[in-house]
Formats: C-alpha cells, sequence, structure tokens
C-alpha cells in the first residue's frame, strides 16, 4: 500500500469538503498522486503531505491547513490546485513566478488530466448533476428537482 | 486518373442530406455513389466511442471537440475566432461564428436536434412585410414532407404544444414519440413567467415556455419503433446495439451524444440499401466536369487520401447531387468555375447570430442536467415587428453557464484562487449557487443580403489543393435591432421570476462583438448556414428551383439549407430535410423516366 494515500487522503478531505470514503469512491486518488509527482517538481508533495502529518492531534484541521499549507506561499498553490484537479479533473498551470522560485515543470500545462478525471470530478455530484456525456441519470430524471450531493 | 463504374446518382456529402437522398434512392433500386470529404471514423461503435473518449479527455469542450478534421478535409472551427486564423477566411466587417464538420455524419453528429418546422408566414416574408425573399414554396407545399421528415430523423414533440403562429398539422396527425419531458427548470421558469406581457414592436406580446420538438428518442406512439445506436461492421452488417432508445440524460447533445439517443445522419446512412450503395469516405470532391455546349455535368473529380498521399479518381452518374454543405456546396460550384445566370451562388449567407442571458435564479433550479434544452420561447418569431427588425426564439438551456462562463470549472477556480474557499465553505458555496444557473439563447434572424457570402481566393488553399472559403459578413440594422428587442425581452424575463442578471460578457467566455449605438452585443453563431445557393422561381434571381435542381445544369442538384431563400428562426435542418426528401422523390420519378 502507498503510504502516502492516507495522508494524501486526509488533506485531500479538508481541502474539498468530500469525505475520505466519497474520495476514495472516485477511485481516482492514486492517479491524482502520479499526476502530482509528474507536475511537481521533485520533493514538493512530500514535503506538503509532512506539513499535514505535523499537524498535532485535537487541533482543527481546516484551521490548521489554512495556516500550515494554503497560507504558505510555496506548498498553497499546490493546494489550491489540487482542489480543482479534484473537482474538475483538470490541472492548472501553475504561475511562473512560483516555478522560477521552487523549480521548474515541462509538464505544468493547463489541461484535463484524463478522460477518467474528468468524469470523476466532484462538481458534478456536489449539486445533483454528472459530468457531461458521462453517469447518464435516465429518461426524465431532468424533470424532477436535483437531489443534493448525490455522489 | 481511374474512372469508376457509372451510378445512377453520384452524390457529395454523407451528412443528413446525403444520407436521405442515398437511403432514398437505393432503397427505390438505383445504385448511389456517395463521397464524403471527411473520415468514416463514427460509423462503427468502437469508432464512436473513440470520439466520446476524445471528448472526455479534451481541455476545451466546445461543438468540435469530439470530431476533431483530417487534415486534407479541414473544416471550421469556433476556437480559431478569436484569432482568425482558422480554415474560414473571414474579411468581415463581422465574424461568421459557426462551425460545421467534415465526416461521414457531418455536423449532425454534434447538432442539438432542435426540429422546429418554419412558420406559414416565414415562406413569404417579403409579400407579408416588405422585407427578405419569397420562398417559390409554400407552408402547404411543404408540410408532407415536413411530416416524412419527421419521421426519418425521429421527433419527439406533441402537436398540441406546436400549433401557435399558425402552424397547422393534418387532422390526426401527431409527432412519431411524445415530446420529451420538461425539465425541471423549464417548469419552475413557466411557473414564474408564463402570461408575462411584453411590447414588442407595437403588440403587447403574452409570453409562454413551449416544448420544442426535438429529434431525441422519447416515448414512440403508435407503432413507431425509435432507433438508437448502431454499430456498421467493417463487412457492412449493420448491427443494432439495443442501446439509445430513449434520451438518458447525457446533458450533452451537443457536442456528443454517448449513446446515440439524438438522431444523427449515420443512422440514416446505416438504413439505405447497403447493395446499391457504395460509400466513399475521406473522398474530397475538388471539381464539377461540365459539358460546355449542353451545360450538363459529364463527370466530378475526386481527391483519395490516406494520410498524406492522394490519388485521383473521377465518378459517373445520370444525375450529381452537392449535399456537401451550404458552405462546401458553393464553394465547390465557385471552385468548378460554375457561375450560374443568376450571379448568386455562394450569396445571401444566413446565420442565425445569437446572444446569451445568463443569470442567478432565487431557488435551486436544477442546472446541469438532462438534455441541452428542452423548452424555447416561440412566441417572438412572428408578427407585424418583421416589417421593422428581426424576430427571434430562445432557447432555454438545462446546461447552467457553461456555454456562456464555461461554469461550473470556471465558478470552482473563481472561488479558490479568487475567495480563498476550500472544504465545508468551498461544498456549501457552490451547492447553493450551480444549481442556480440560468442561461437563454436568443437567436436572431438574419436576412438575405449579398454581401454576405462564401467565395474563394485561388492563392488561399488547404493541403489537397482545394480552395479555403473566403467569407464576407456583416449583421445589418435589421439583426441588430431584432438583437436589442431579444435583449430586453430576456431582462423583463429574468425580472419577473426574480433571476439576477449575470450577463456580464467581459467576465463570460469570449464572442464576437459588434457595436450597436452604445451598446456592445456579444455573439455566437448557431450552427445555421443557409442561403447560399437558394432557390427560386426563375434563373435570373436563384440558382435553383423548387427540387433543388440548378437552372443551368439539368442533371445537378444542390441540397441542404444552402437552398433557403431566408431562413425564418427555425433551426434549419428539419426544413432542409423536408426539401431533400422531396428532391429524393422527384429524383426517384426522373431516373425511373429515364433521366
Amino acid at each position: 500500500m502507498n503510504k502516502r494515500l492516507e495522508p494524501f487522503l486526509e488533506l485531500s478531505g479538508v481541502l474539498t469538503g468530500f469525505s475520505r470514503l466519497q474520495l476514495l469512491g472516485t477511485a481516482m486518488a492514486n492517479e491524482y498522486l502520479r499526476t502530482l509527482d509528474a507536475v511537481l517538481p521533485s520533493g514538493v508533495l512530500d514535503e506538503m503531505l509532512a506539513r499535514y502529518k505535523q499537524i498535532p492531534q485535537g487541533t482543527d484541521r481546516e484551521d490548521a491547513v489554512a495556516a500550515a499549507i494554503l497560507g504558505d506561499p510555496k506548498l498553497g498553490p499546490v493546494a489550491r490546485n489540487l482542489i480543482l484537479l479534484w473537482y474538475c479533473g483538470s490541472w492548472t498551470a501553475l504561475p511562473d513566478a512560483w516555478h522560477t522560485a521552487y523549480g521548474a515543470s515541462p509538464t505544468n500545462t493547463n489541461g484535463v488530466v484524463s478522460a477518467q478525471a474528468y468524469q470523476a470530478g466532484l462538481q458534478w455530484a456536489l449539486i445533483g448533476a454528472h459530468p457531461p456525456g458521462s453517469s447518464q441519470q435516465g429518461f426524465g430524471s431532468w424533470s424532477v428537482p436535483p437531489e443534493k450531493g448525490s455522489l | 486518373m481511374n474512372t469508376d463504374e457509372r451510378y445512377d446518382a453520384v452524390v457529395v456529402g454523407a451528412g443528413i442530406a446525403g444520407a436521405l437522398i442515398a437511403k432514398y434512392l437505393t432503397r427505390a433500386g438505383f445504385r448511389v455513389l456517395v463521397l464524403e470529404a471527411g473520415p468514416a471514423t463514427a460509423q462503427s461503435f468502437d469508432g464512436y466511442s473513440k470520439h466520446l473518449e476524445h471528448f472526455y479527455a479534451a481541455t476545451g469542450k466546445g461543438p468540435e471537440s469530439a470530431w476533431p478534421p483530417d487534415a486534407n478535409a479541414p473544416q471550421p472551427d469556433t476556437g480559431d475566432l478569436k484569432n482568425n486564423n482558422g480554415y474560414f477566411v473571414q474579411k468581415g466587417p463581422n465574424l461568421y461564428g459557426s462551425s460545421y464538420s467534415r465526416l461521414q455524419g457531418g455536423s449532425t453528429l454534434h447538432w442539438l436536434g432542435v426540429s422546429l418546422r418554419m412558420l406559414p408566414e416565414d415562406f413569404a416574408l417579403r409579400t407579408r412585410y416588405g422585407v427578405g425573399r419569397d420562398w417559390p414554396l409554400t407552408y402547404k407545399e411543404l408540410e408532407p414532407y415536413y411530416r416524412k421528415a419527421e419521421h426519418e430523423i425521429g421527433v419527439a414533440a406533441d402537436v398540441a404544444d406546436q400549433t401557435y403562429h399558425g402552424h397547422y398539422f393534418p387532422e390526426g396527425y401527431d409527432y412519431p414519440m411524445q415530446r420529451v419531458p420538461l425539465s425541471y427548470s423549464d417548469q419552475k421558469l413557466a411557473e414564474a413567467v408564463d402570461g408575462l406581457q411584453v411590447i414588442v414592436g407595437n403588440a403587447q406580446v403574452s409570453l409562454k415556455i413551449r416544448s420544442y420538438p426535438a429529434a431525441r428518442n422519447s416515448t414512440p406512439r403508435g407503432s413507431y419503433v425509435p432507433v438508437g445506436a448502431f454499430d456498421v461492421r467493417s463487412d457492412g452488417e449493420v448491427i443494432d446495439m439495443n442501446l439509445g432508445q430513449r434520451c438518458a440524460g447525457n446533458t450533452s447533445c451537443t457536442p456528443i451524444c454517448p449513446i446515440q439517443a439524438k438522431y444523427n445522419a449515420g443512422k440514416t446512412l446505416a438504413q439505405a440499401d447497403r447493395s446499391k450503395l457504395k460509400l466513399l469516405a475521406q473522398a474530397v470532391v475538388s471539381k464539377i466536369n461540365i459539358n460546355k455546349v449542353s451545360g450538363a455535368v459529364e463527370s466530378i473529380t475526386y481527391q483519395r487520401y490516406y494520410g498524406a498521399q492522394h490519388t485521383v479518381h473521377e465518378a459517373k452518374g445520370r444525375v450529381y447531387v452537392l449535399a456537401a454543405h451550404a458552405v462546401e456546396n458553393a464553394k465547390l460550384m465557385l471552385a468548378s468555375d460554375l457561375s450560374t445566370s443568376s450571379g448568386l451562388v455562394g450569396k445571401t449567407l444566413m446565420d442565425h447570430p445569437a446572444l446569451y442571458a445568463w443569470g442567478l435564479a432565487p431557488q435551486p433550479i436544477g442546472a446541469y442536467r438532462g438534455p441541452l434544452s428542452t423548452a424555447g420561447l416561440e412566441e417572438l418569431r412572428a408578427g407585424p415587428f418583421r416589417a421593422k427588425h428581426a424576430a427571434f426564439r430562445f432557447d432555454i438551456g438545462n446546461d447552467g453557464w457553461r456555454a456562456t462562463t464555461g461554469a461550473p470549472d470556471t465558478a470552482v477556480a473563481e472561488a479558490v484562487t479568487k475567495q480563498n474557499l476550500f472544504g465545508k465553505k468551498l461544498y456549501d458555496q457552490l451547492a447553493s449557487t450551480l444549481p442556480r444557473h440560468v442561461r437563454f439563447s436568443l437567436a436572431v434572424e438574419q436576412l438575405p443580403d449579398t454581401f454576405n457570402s462564401v467565395s474563394i481566393d485561388r492563392d488561399m488553399v488547404d493541403q489537397l489543393g482545394n480552395p479555403k472559403p473566403v467569407i464576407q459578413y456583416r449583421i445589418d440594422d435589421y439583426t441588430q435591432a431584432g438583437m436589442a428587442a431579444a435583449r430586453k425581452v430576456a431582462l423583463e424575463m429574468f425580472r419577473r421570476a426574480g433571476i439576477e442578471d449575470c450577463s456580464n460578457a467581459m467576465e463570460g467566455t469570449w464572442f464576437p462583438s459588434i457595436k450597436v449605438g452604445d451598446d456592445v452585443f456579444h455573439y455566437h453563431g448557431m450552427g445555421h448556414f443557409a442561403g447560399t445557393h437558394a432557390m427560386g422561381s426563375s434563373k435570373s434571381d436563384s440558382v435553383v428551383d423548387t427540387k433543388q435542381r440548378s437552372w443551368d445544369h439539368q442533371n445537378l442538384y444542390l441540397v441542404g439549407s444552402g437552398s433557403f431563400p431566408t431562413m425564418g428562426t427555425s433551426n434549419p435542418t428539419l426544413t432542409l430535410s423536408a426539401l431533400t426528401i422531396c428532391t429524393a422523390e422527384h429524383l426517384i420519378g426522373e431516373l425511373t423516366a429515364g433521366f
């Protein structure tokens, strides 16, 4: 088992507002770990996970993540990108200034990560909808009120 | 150069018009060659599924995103508009905002499926209102063909919803399938705005949200069997996939219906008599060859490509049917030096330039679910105001702000990167706003204007040496005034429904714009190309007659929306299908009589 998976899921849960089980249910966690490894300069992902693991037991996770990760000039943009990755299945290029400061990456471009990532975007399930062209809801489903958070 | 065997009919283009001609003629026993410029990648179910995967992985998800062109048969792409560096050479002053696809199945692979008939008054615009030009046909004459077209492509609607503005149907007729259920948002909007009185021109009009006829499979009537997905194998065998007999709400009519519950021309091709049909994809027709004395077509030249290689061939038939698209038909005529008596080939290009209005409903309306739209506003497609300004219709979206701003992705990005939201606060903000997204498309009529045209420039060619279409286009005062009237009605509907107007074009997706007085209208094309080989009652003022036969070349037919003298406000596919079926029946008569 990938040792990074648990802290990655926990951190992702705090960042996205979705539960560990909901995130696991997308079957995308390992692909997103690989995506981050591929696009980020070496060591940045592990640094983010280590920072998360340093949060003491008993503290408010959201406050701690806001301070230790989202507020950090190096890790903040990466964490926000991770939110977009979970919600939309796409990577948003980090600004040039970030790369100048923290290391270059040839694969840092805007785009949908994969066909699977597009279909797994959390934004659709959140509103009782579905990614266009996938996860069809059935004849006439659109004529009744939406269900909330039908993930 | 190789000359193929001789056919009864040689058809250029395997979109909806070419497919209908092929189906009717082969089933009547005639041998038909269909030459399709693009590839046949959507013909097998596996191939179609690869297009779906391509769409999933595409970063931009516009109308063309599932259907990348082959470089040998290039096509316009709305993504090229901003820099004006695409297949179309746009001369302005305004940008022509529409696109089409060159592949087997044509643009029906990514159309929305709206199958409105034209209104009776649309056929006599000049007589009724002193603008545009009259058709050489009446609604009454075309009406039987509308019914045939509604069965061929499989249209879902209830006649009870469609008897407005003088529309009539024969006693006892109803559409082959019941209407597609209205979306929850349609119902909420109707509760709020039905009966709203607006003033347009000098008349007071009462508004109503109305289901529109759609080529999407729904509950069948009588013995009608909905046609779903198909799989044409490499040996020509056609397999019914037992999929797509009902729309399942994929919210993806454009660019690709995953289950083919929405009509595409591949279905009609699959219904042709395959023993009489020769269908060649990757075959780009480059020239129509004419007998200089009689004017009759003697053959057509086409290029078959395989990657960077191509070979040149010639095909012969008793009749020739150009069904390549309004732009491609005109381009091919001009590239073959076939100027006509009227000089109107390529002229009077039209579209429905459309504005978006988008807003935030006071409560959740279930956005981002269902077919991209299920209802429209049809009340302002007709009326005395047409003497002064363009008519218009609204398409009421079920897809939130996808088309207008790129939401939900852009809304997520805004919340995360601009408002610094994350976790539960992010979740709650998105949950409380996204389901309230409302979108209208305000599609505005455009009159035939000879300035608006497709031409060619021998110096501007694609990689096979075929000319690229040169487009000259302007949106005139008549249409601009229609845009202003449409915008006003949309805002009145928003106010009545308590919808907060969010239509800030500067914060939305980029679209071409036009300055009208102090206003700037951002418009998009509807893909409704028409008018480039218009029909009429004499060779001096039209390119084809009511059978879409060229006035100057007796065995040449130009079919499709290029034949429309005017377009009114209806999406053109149903009308062009009705005209094409009329032509197909005429051709069967001519070929039987010994053309």
